[in-house]
């Protein structure tokens, strides 16, 4: 996949890693992109990343995902940090407006998935421990289900509903103004 | 014709409670209807840890909504995604709310408000526990005074976060004119004991009911006049005043607790609302500082700066949230002190007083003391399989 054009891109150029999906697919990445996931830089720190890390609960599609969430995040943090230095408080500080505003987009456009597909995403983030993705990803179901009923969000997340009549009831009593 | 869409696979319990989390605090009514979509989603929502969990991830409750007095009567004003715990209007007077409790006042008809004769009713507006506290044996006739309800965990022993249905503590400070004295009820031994008493400063002044502020172990009571400011230390079992600055002379006052936890008051004067707060200095000798100023006229409705009966007054304070309650000829508006945002909460204007509460409500709260048993649940799908990576780890320290 393209990498995304930086000054840390030379110093990161010796250090690549390749990610390998569950469907067998290879991903070179960064060093930067890579250690977004706790997991991956516990690989690297032990020094166990030669011949790819396998990432078996990952399909590709979801990893080319995974991967364009942490390259954009892991520029992000790059400039901010170079910018910090060479800018007056002023300017770093419109800087640190620019990226977040940028970021910001980039994640909105970035959850414009389907909710299987935002569910694999979770799963991955949390399999990875991205934190900033689980975030994302966990605060945007959390939205999704405002103002929606218990029906509707099972609906929208393939959950069968296995509460027995009699417990429905019991919970619903005491909070009856919820669902009404 | 399209294939339907693929449906979302199944997520573990720990990823149930990262999304649940997420959900804001000031909208419990999406947390119960989540709690309801099957056995996992209500076991994982209801248990305790994720209740522990979900304060620490907010910190701050929210406001849930606010009780305000009308006459001998008080009502639970809710947000639109909250309930009390029935019932939401009482026919007497609230006096105080704090750490997920209300103090009401029962004044039966015709007997008067007097305490001596009267009890005071302790409500827990979540789970609707309420509990009757035995008549006070005060050593004066109260002509004056007022009362405040908290946990009785002193501050840094407790968070105040989910303490409502521990031990509490009423404290009733009163005046006979001439001498002030405080009495304190503890829910655990059932029993008001005298807990100091002092000679007033300024013969006549009163104790004013309304708000009051807590700030670490001492509460902060309001004289009318607004000379000063009746301060009780619940550690040190001290009575004692502080003055207060001449601007609030004759102002309504309402106590608060500033951002970085000193003491503070809020006043409106001539269409301004004035926030003053109490500087402590290395001598010792505190003074104040008028820390905000807000225009008002350029944040309420002009119908609701018509001065006919008397204009705007601050009616009660939400620390914490920083959100003040002003009354006015057309009702009750707050004030969010951090994005200026003003909210028009309540639409009669002849009310004495509002008692925020602030509180945190996850699903099975109101089932604490008998959890929910629900039966033959499914098995939840496992965690995705780490090893592989973790026996890459320990096969390279081997």
């Amino acid at each position: 996949m393209a990498s995304a054009g930086s000054g840390d891109e030379k110093a990161a150029a010796a250090a690549m890693i390749t990610l390998i999906s569950s469907d067998n697919e290879k991903f070179e990445v960064t060093e930067a992109t890579a250690t977004l996931s706790q997991t991956i830089r516990h690989m690297i720190e032990d020094g166990c990343t030669d011949g790819g890390v396998p990432l078996p609960n990952v399909t590709s599609k979801i990893l080319a995902r995974v991967i364009e969430y942490c390259k954009k995040h892991a520029t992000a943090a790059a400039g901010e940090e170079g910018s910090s230095s060479s800018f007056s408080d002023a300017a770093f500080l419109e800087v640190d407006r620019a990226f977040l505003e940028e970021l910001e987009e980039f994640d909105d456009a970035f959850l414009e998935v389907d909710r299987a597909t935002l569910f694999d995403l979770i799963l991955a983030a949390n399999y990875l421990d991205i934190k900033g993705l689980l975030n994302l990803t966990c605060q945007k179901v959390a939205d999704s289900v405002k103002g929606k009923t218990p029906e509707q969000i099972r609906e929208m997340y393939n959950i069968v509903n296995d509460l027995t009549p009699e417990e429905e009831a019991e919970i619903r009593r005491e909070t009856q103004w919820a669902f009404e | 014709m399209a294939a339907p869409p693929r449906p979302p696979p199944a997520l573990m319990d720990e990823l149930v409670e990262e999304i649940a989390l997420r959900i804001p605090p000031d909208d419990p009514a999406r947390l119960l209807r989540a709690a309801l979509v099957c056995k996992r989603w209500y076991r994982v929502l209801s248990d305790p840890g994720f209740r522990r969990r979900f304060r620490e991830f907010h910190r701050t409750p929210p406001m849930l909504g606010f009780i305000r007095n009308l006459g001998p009567h008080s009502t639970f004003v809710a947000t639109p995604s909250f309930r009390p715990n029935r019932p939401a209007r009482w026919n007497c007077p609230a006096v105080d709310a704090r750490h997920g409790r209300v103090l009401l006042h029962v004044a039966a008809e015709g007997s008067g408000r007097s305490p001596l004769d009267n009890p005071f009713v302790v409500w827990d507006p979540i789970t609707g526990d309420r509990r009757e506290l035995p008549l006070l044996r005060s050593s004066i006739y109260p002509s004056s005074w007022n009362a405040a309800v908290l946990c009785a965990s002193s501050a840094g022993v407790c968070d105040h976060l989910d303490c409502h249905r521990g031990p509490f503590l009423v404290v009733f400070v009163s005046s006979n004119g001439w001498r002030i004295v405080a009495y304190v009820f503890s829910s655990e031994a059932a029993a008001w004991s005298k807990h100091a008493s002092v000679q007033l400063p300024v013969p006549g002044n009163r104790i004013s009911l309304g708000p009051s502020a807590l700030i670490g172990n001492v509460l902060y009571f309001m004289f009318f006049f607004g000379t000063s400011v009746l301060k009780y230390d619940l550690g040190a079992r001290e009575i004692s005043q502080v003055q207060l600055p001449p601007e609030c002379f004759l102002a309504r006052i309402v106590p608060m607790t500033t951002d970085d936890g000193r003491l503070g008051v809020a006043i409106v004067v001539d269409n301004r609302l004035y926030l003053w707060s109490r500087e402590s200095c290395p001598d010792g000798d505190a003074g104040w500082v008028q820390s905000r100023v807000i225009e008002l006229e350029k944040l309420l409705p002009n119908e609701a700066l018509t001065a006919l009966h008397g204009g705007v007054d601050v009616d009660g304070i939400a620390d914490g949230v920083a959100v003040i309650f002003l009354r006015t000829d057309k009702g009750v508006f707050t004030i969010d002190l951090k994005s200026c945002q003003v909210k028009k909460v309540y639409k009669d204007s002849w009310i004495s007083g509002n008692f925020p509460f602030l509180s945190f409500y996850t699903p099975g709260t109101r089932h604490w003391q008998q959890p929910l048993q629900l039966r033959d649940e499914e098995q939840a799908p496992q965690m995705p399989d780490k090893l592989k990576i973790l026996n890459c780890r320990l096969l390279h320290q081997g």
